[in-house]
């Protein structure tokens, strides 16, 4: 018995090291081993989406260079990032270009993920607007091509707040709404028989509630030269934090839903305001309720802000292909035709500036009447308010935790004290970078 | 006459705990069912329509009374046929083919006498106290530098050799009485007329328990085939299910569809062998 036991020991001990040096040794192994390839061949693209949604550009970039095909495969969204670690880790030679989501470049380019695309610099300054030129930046470097971009919007439910004699808001950013004024007609709403006065489609996601803390003075988190100082405790986070957990203590925004689970409620006409994005403008088109849209409000006092930035497509350094991989992705972000091709199967706002001025007045259509005005509306906020998620390497950590916090403030822990300590344990996090 | 009264009111006590025992098993069977009856009828509606009778709860959140198969009309555009396709090959490939190998194993370390039997044992079972996902990723690079990825034989490699199988196989064969392999001996049968004419006819039902082992680890295979690639030629049903939710929207009426599909299949399987299965785990510790 005992022998067996020692053996048993022995044989666990050996199991674990022997893990534990190739999962260690591995990712570090070598060096990048990637080559420029013969420009020719297949092209290998990863990403989160339907494959349905590449298949125009996809077939666009086919017919141009009929030397070249691209081969994509899916991976599901929330397995997106720690499937890419893995594989990019290990020196995956099957992927040549894959997705980027935007603020998590910088900790992929500090890994080594992404290939150095500098040479492109000055086309992409050109081809793009300043913001989504500056978030492909690290370190001076330009680490991918920007694919598409995005911006939140304010819709409201029209019978809803007819049945409370509550004013449509205007689509007119001059005219834009506070929050003050949203959570008081949406109480009226709700007195007049609405189920809930507001809902945000992505309740705890920091892209969209970002906005509320910049608008409150609070500014985006994360400061410092380095881009590692937490900054989540000033009083603008406060003020803002506090609001948003009055909503749902109010019972003004319902508890139970989680993010993106939120569009089926308000297409079921139980919200009088919705916060959400372009891509919705289609989803509600197919609805039965009628709704209009207007711009994203602002803390009265404070400056107004929306969240932008999306994702961009990087080339993988262990690629064997890449120089046909820079030609599909030169193609998918700097031709026009090739950057709205991107857009052609799902409703999302191209990156590349003359791509979406075509785009813009397609997605004004698409809502026919209920979204007139809403291509000069996005076109206004992706240059004057846009308020890009901080580039650091942290970035990544920060997200987690703040959207733990922001879970807890919603269900109603108290805002000043869960706040300290998500400061706390991004402190911690980083620590360790 | 009070003996009578006595026996009378214990057989009523019992009656009538038995009847609150069977209510309360009923109850708590449906607690459990409820989440699936949720998502059968919500695979029935509209996605648009899926949280609109939760918050109060009504009739309508438990039943529809306009019934569509809509959804599942969708999920024939999707990925899904051929991911379930891809998880029938593999997760039938492994059952066969493992059950082969695995009960091969269990047969050589129950019955055939072997220096190192011991040890050989001990890493069966210590290669399934340690779980998948730890070795996923070590085991995903070697399966890289092999050129297995987006293969078949990379997708069902991993799951052949399953120490739990071999570890229930074993302990079924060992209450074998070694009398009949001495009668088969005596007979001239080898190991393998042994093991072929004797061990596997009397092993059915935990073949079965073994089999289940293999086709569930396949069939809710989720981290392996991420790791090891997901062209869409190879992709298998928990991916394709997982793929329906995408970043902007979501249709919970086909990821449901979807789910109800993924579910059915093995909850056959379960319910069609599900004596055997239960009479394999319930006997593979008697001697």
């Amino acid at each position: 018995m005992k022998r067996k036991l020692l053996a048993a020991t022995s044989l666990l001990a050996a199991g674990t090291l022997f893990l534990a040096g190739c999962s260690t040794s591995s990712p570090n192994s070598g060096t990048a081993n990637g080559s420029e390839g013969s420009g020719t061949g297949t092209v290998n693209l990863l990403g989160p989406e339907d494959p349905a949604t590449f298949a125009p550009v996809i077939a666009a970039f086919k017919a141009k260079n009929p030397d070249i095909s691209v081969k994509y495969s899916q991976v599901p969204f929330d397995q997106l990032n720690p499937t890419l670690q893995q594989r990019l880790g290990a020196k995956d030679d099957t992927i040549d270009v894959y997705t980027v989501d935007q603020p998590r470049l910088s900790q992929l380019a500090a890994q080594g993920f992404l290939e150095d695309l500098s040479s492109l610099k000055g086309q992409t300054k050109a081809a793009v607007p300043d913001a989504q030129y500056s978030v492909n930046l690290y370190q001076d470097k330009l680490w991918a091509l920007p694919i598409w971009n995005s911006t939140q919007l304010m819709f409201f439910n029209k019978k809803a707040l007819d049945a409370a004699g509550v004013k449509h808001p205007s689509i007119d950013p001059a005219q834009r709404m506070t929050w003050e004024q949203v959570v008081k007609d949406g109480k009226a709403v709700q007195a007049a028989g609405t189920q809930f006065g507001l809902l945000f489609e992505q309740v705890e996601a920091y892209y969209q509630l970002q906005p509320l803390a910049e608008s409150a003075g609070g500014g985006s988190g994360i400061t410092g030269d380095k881009m590692l100082t937490t900054d989540i405790t000033n009083p603008g986070w406060e003020k803002a934090m506090q609001w948003y957990a009055d909503t749902f203590s109010s019972g003004l925004s319902p508890r139970g839903v989680g993010g993106f689970q939120t569009s089926p409620v308000f297409t079921s006409g139980k919200v009088a305001y919705f916060i959400g994005g372009p891509w919705d403008i289609g989803n509600f088109a197919k609805s039965s309720i009628d709704w209009g849209v207007a711009p994203m409000p602002y803390f009265a006092g404070g400056s107004q802000a929306t969240p932008t930035g999306s994702w961009s497509w990087g080339i993988n350094p262990a690629s064997k292909n890449k120089a046909a991989a820079k030609k599909f992705l030169e193609f998918a972000s700097f031709d026009p035709a090739g950057n709205l091709a991107t857009t052609e199967a799902q409703t999302i706002i191209p990156a590349n500036t003359a791509a979406t001025a075509q785009y813009l007045p397609k997605l004004e259509a698409l809502g026919g009447d209920k979204s007139k005005g809403v291509g000069s509306l996005i076109a206004h906020e992706n240059t004057e308010t846009a308020k890009p998620r901080p580039v650091s390497i942290g970035y990544i950590q920060f997200e987690e935790i703040i959207g733990k916090a922001f879970a807890d403030i919603r269900n109603g822990s108290p805002v000043s004290e869960r706040l300290k300590q998500a400061a706390q344990q991004i402190n911690d996090a980083w620590k360790q970078l | 006459m009070i003996a009578a009264t006595t026996q009378a009111k214990v057989t009523r006590q019992r009656t009538v705990a038995y009847l609150g025992l069977s209510v309360l098993g009923a109850c708590i069977g449906i607690l459990f069912l409820t989440p699936l009856w949720w998502t059968f009828v919500n695979s029935l509606r509209p996605g648009s329509d899926t949280f609109r009778y939760l918050n109060p709860l009504e009739w309508e959140t438990f039943f529809t009374a306009t019934p569509s198969l809509d959804n599942y009309a969708a999920l024939l555009r999707s990925d899904l046929g051929l991911a379930t396709l891809n998880s029938i090959i593999v997760s039938g490939i492994t059952v066969v083919v493992g059950l082969a190998i695995c009960s091969m194993a269990a047969f050589a370390l129950a019955a055939i006498p072997f220096r190192g039997s011991g040890i050989v044992f001990v890493a069966v079972v210590v290669s399934f106290l340690i779980p998948f996902d730890a070795i996923a990723i070590p085991l995903a690079n070697l399966f890289r530098d092999w050129n297995l990825q987006n293969t078949y034989a990379g997708l069902i490699l991993p799951g052949l050799g399953n120490g739990m199988a071999i570890f229930l196989l074993r302990t079924f064969f060992l209450a074998i009485p070694k009398d009949l392999v001495e009668a088969g001996r005596l007979d001239g049968l080898g190991w393998w007329g042994i093991f072929r004419r004797i061990y596997l006819p009397l092993s059915a039902p935990s073949l079965i328990g073994a089999g289940l082992t293999l086709f569930l680890f396949q069939w809710q295979s989720y981290v392996w085939p991420l790791l090891n690639g997901t062209d869409s030629q190879h992709i298998l049903g928990p991916i394709a299910l997982s793929n329906m939710q995408g970043q902007f929207n979501v249709d919970y009426g086909v990821m449901f569809a979807g789910s109800m599909v993924l579910t059915l299949i093995p909850l056959a399987i379960i319910i069609a062998f599900q004596r055997y299965f239960i009479q394999s785990v319930s006997t593979t510790g008697l001697k």
